[in-house]
């Protein structure tokens, strides 16, 4: 059986060659006909991955239910605003006995959802499981050690991505705390835009850890209203991802953080990064969640406001400093 | 349903827990079969020491083996294992009686009705030659009609909300007036000593279950006894909240154990290779006025001490409350609803009427694929919790859509609300000790808040995410308010509410905050959830 990757963005193109680098068959479905020859063909996928190779056991295809069919592990990488479209195509193509490994960093917009509950929703499959951590693509795909977290509570699932990921360059952990790990992984693209602002406006490496220990305060609060259990936001998923999507020049939302402290209005700032900012769509919605659930989350607020509500940069990032300071460890 | 399979139940159920004891112990690193039997000394030795009067045979029983134990051969011990099992196998079945279960059909409503009629005679006289009042009471909703189609599919597992001891007496009166057998299902012992209503378990199909029991050896014993009845196709019951709900909610944190036996049973059925499917069946019971609510909510705000796993001495065993109780129903007219919910198989997925699970997009699947990999159908213990824990989930969810809102339950919500909202303090029991019938609200400004709140609730129905009750549905805010202001003050002592002149003064606050905790955790109103350890979503 080969296994079936869904989305040919910069993560899921390299979780495509990372698989084939450990010796599997991997189908990769992508809408885009001319991303699909250029992987078949030329073995690169220019738009997301430019300067690194595509290991040739990655095989990529348009045809959805010829990759579904043919495994039995699917791996979806399909960003928050297409999850469930493309959960639901595929449901019809699915069987009890399928597990399905996610991805993907966010949340839905207008349910709040995570995206394992959409899958839950929209498909018959139950083996399901999360893969989320401080993972820079271009650092795996230049063959540099990393490491990341499998969240699930099937034993099978675990064992799967282990199988499928884990290899000298790359250690897999588990967690079944499926909730923490897929808040801690959307949560922690709103922090890095205020990284990106702080880097941009050169406020310094106090200012940055500030941000990063506060910000994993309110992404626990946040998490811990939905059920997420406090010391997973200590682990990978949580302070370990949040560390390096802040301090990493690559990373996408920093990179939105800083063009946008430089002046640079939202639609170019995105245009300008040419893929998804997951940072954006959950600002919105981690803004909702603090609101209606009445959760402490001064810094998410003020992306927020940056980002939806055009307020500026530096306007916010002194306001932050101005607040009352509360308890410093406040959970 | 075959009564003469109950001695193969009980030696099934025997032969299966004694050989898993016995392949543990010689599994490498496995548990020693004499460390079993310490366990069951230990447990049963502090039992019986709490056991004020009785229990001398036990108490000789362990006492020899605790004697001969230490000159026991592996071979031996393995026996006394057998021994302690079958011991606890025929405790538990013991009450089951083939004959009686037959009998059971035909006994049950006119047992009730005499109960009660006898405890209000006005109503006995005037009612003669009319309909049984149980049938006038007690409404049933929801997929009737499609559990008894399935009922022919496979077997069918009935989980209902758990108010009060009355829940297994009415259930038990709905399901003859379906024309359904009997169902089997866990009693604890303390209703089989409760002189009332220990009559009716006898008759109801029941198995015992003795809480006091904390030998893990009996608790496995109980669970394989609810897998393999359910395997021999015999529709059972059980409360997966465990113990009657203190706080007034809806459940949400459910039981796995039992629950598993659904799944247990299932997959047994499935890899001997039997196209078996097990249907869960949700049910909510919806009171207007509980029998032992004053006596649950005390337990709950654990103001009599520390809370009680057990409560024996409660409404339920006395007399004079339940005469209060019948007289208050009858003279109100008052409707307690039955609401069956949809079906679903052991991992939580929607059934339709022939018994063929469904996913989300309504297409037939193959439940055995959750058990299945490369095709064969595998054990997982840790993957099973999971699909239990979903399913429970499933039932959590099925339960609050199938919630009917009572006038009674809508009246206190509102009620508490304006409370809560205009008062200073954050402590919950500070606060309820804070309302006094001296401090009484004006009726209008209750009924603004009543109106609001029946407009959320009827754009909810609408949604299918509550069900009303039939006051609540098609009366006016204040009719809905006098209607619950009299049932109020129809059987508890304290009225959690009644009517002083132009204002509404609150009686028992506790009251109040069991009958709107029906309601809650629902956000309705904006309100937060004030019943702790509630997680939304």
């Amino acid at each position: 059986m080969s296994i079936c990757l869904l989305g040919s963005g910069n993560w899921g193109t390299t979780l495509a060659h990372l698989m084939a680098c450990n010796g599997h068959d991997v189908k990769l479905w992508c809408r885009s006909r001319s991303v699909r020859d250029e992987i078949n063909k030329k073995h690169t996928n220019r738009r997301y991955t430019e300067g690194f190779p595509i290991h040739k056991g990655v095989q990529a295809s348009n045809d959805l239910r010829a990759c579904v069919d043919s495994s039995d592990t699917i791996i979806h990488v399909i960003p928050s605003k297409a999850f469930r479209e493309v959960s639901r195509t595929i449901a019809h193509m699915l069987r009890p006995d399928h597990v399905i490994i996610h991805a993907t960093k966010g949340l839905e917009q207008g349910t709040q959802k995570r995206m394992s509950e959409i899958l839950c929703e929209e498909t018959c499959v139950r083996q399901i499981g999360v893969l989320s951590g401080p993972n820079i693509a271009r650092e795996i795909l230049a063959d540099k050690p990393a490491g990341t977290v499998i969240a699930t509570r099937f034993p099978r699932v675990a064992a799967e991505a282990q199988r499928l990921f884990a290899g000298p360059r790359f250690r897999v952990y588990d967690n079944s705390d499926v909730v923490g790990v897929e808040m801690g992984g959307a949560l922690k693209n709103i922090i890095a835009i205020a990284g990106g602002v702080i880097a941009a406006l050169e406020l310094g490496e106090n200012a940055r850890s500030l941000l990063i220990t506060r910000g994993l305060g309110e992404m626990t609060r946040i998490g811990m209203s939905f059920g997420a259990e406090a010391p997973t936001f200590m682990g990978l998923a949580g302070m370990g991802d949040l560390m390096v999507t802040c301090a990493s020049p690559h990373s996408r939302n920093h990179r939105l953080g800083r063009a946008m402290a430089a002046g640079t209005g939202l639609e170019e700032a995105l245009a300008s990064l040419g893929m998804v900012a997951e940072g954006v769509n959950t600002s919105r919605v981690a803004h909702e969640i603090a609101t209606e659930r009445r959760v402490y989350a001064p810094v998410v607020e003020a992306v927020y406001q940056m980002v939806h509500e055009d307020r500026a940069p530096s306007d916010v990032a002194r306001e932050l400093m101005l607040m009352e300071a509360r308890p410093d460890i406040d959970l | 349903m075959n009564e003469a399979d109950a001695p193969a139940i009980r030696a099934d159920v025997v032969h299966r827990v004694v050989a898993s004891v016995i392949a543990e112990s010689r599994a490498g690193g496995g548990r020693p079969v004499r460390e079993v039997i310490n366990e069951t000394l230990f447990h049963e030795k502090r039992r019986l020491a709490r056991r004020s009067e009785g229990g001398d045979e036990e108490r000789a029983y362990y006492r020899e083996i605790r004697h001969k134990l230490p000159q026991t051969s592996a071979i031996d011990a393995e026996s006394i294992v057998s021994d302690i099992v079958t011991r606890y196998a025929d405790e538990i079945s013991g009450h089951f009686n083939p004959s009686i279960y037959r009998f059971a059909t035909g006994v049950i409503n006119p047992g009730l009705t005499g109960l009660l009629n006898g405890l209000s005679p006005k109503r006995l006289f005037r009612r003669r030659g009319s309909l049984q009042p149980w049938d006038e009471m007690l409404v049933r909703q929801g997929e009737v009609d499609k559990l008894l189609k399935l009922r022919e599919r496979g077997t069918i597992l009935l989980v209902p909300t758990h108010s009060s001891n009355l829940d297994s007496i009415l259930l038990g009166a709905a399901i003859e007036r379906m024309g359904l057998p009997p169902f089997t299902y866990g009693a604890g012992l303390n209703l089989f000593e409760n002189r009332i209503v220990g009559y009716f378990m006898h008759n109801l199909g029941a198995y015992t279950v003795d809480r006091l029991k904390t030998d893990p050896l009996y608790r496995r014993v109980l669970k394989e006894y609810s897998t393999v009845v359910i395997e021999y196709g015999r529709h059972s019951l059980f409360f997966p909240g465990g113990t009657r709900s203190r706080s007034g909610c809806v459940e949400t944190h459910l039981k796995k154990g039992l629950l598993g036996t659904a799944l247990d049973a299932y997959r047994n059925c499935a890899a001997a290779g039997h196209d078996r499917r097990v249907f869960v069946v949700p049910v909510t019971i919806n009171y207007p006025l509980v029998l032992e609510a004053a006596t649950l909510i005390d337990d709950h705000l654990q103001i009599s001490g520390r809370a009680r796993h057990i409560i024996v001495d409660d409404e339920f065993s006395r007399l004079e409350r339940w005469a209060q109780y019948a007289r208050g129903l009858f003279a109100l007219d008052m409707h307690i609803y039955l609401r069956f919910g949809a079906a679903m198989d052991p991992f939580g997925n929607p059934v339709d009427e022939h018994g063929d699970s469904l996913d989300p997009q309504g297409r037939v699947i193959d439940p055995s694929g959750y058990l299945r990999r490369g095709g064969e159908i595998v054990e997982d213990e840790q993957r099973d919790r999971e699909y239990t824990r979903l399913l429970a989930a499933a039932i959590a969810n099925a339960f609050q859509k199938n919630t009917v809102a009572c006038a009674t339950n809508v009246v206190a919500y509102a009620l508490f609300s304006v409370l809560r909202n205009e008062s200073s303090e954050s402590d919950l029991y500070r606060f309820l000790r804070s309302v006094t019938p001296e401090l009484p609200t004006p009726v209008d400004t209750v009924l603004e808040e009543l109106r609001a709140l029946l407009e959320e609730l009827a754009y909810r129905e609408s949604e299918g995410r509550i069900h009303l009750g039939e006051i609540v549905r098609t009366k006016d805010a204040e009719l809905i308010l006098e209607h619950a202001l009299k049932r109020f003050g129809a059987y508890h002592t304290d009225a959690a509410a009644r009517r002083d002149g132009s204002f509404i003064a609150v009686e028992n606050a506790n009251l109040l905050f069991y009958y709107r905790n029906r309601l809650d955790g629902l956000g309705l109103r904006g309100q937060r959830s004030e019943v702790p350890g509630r997680i939304s979503r």
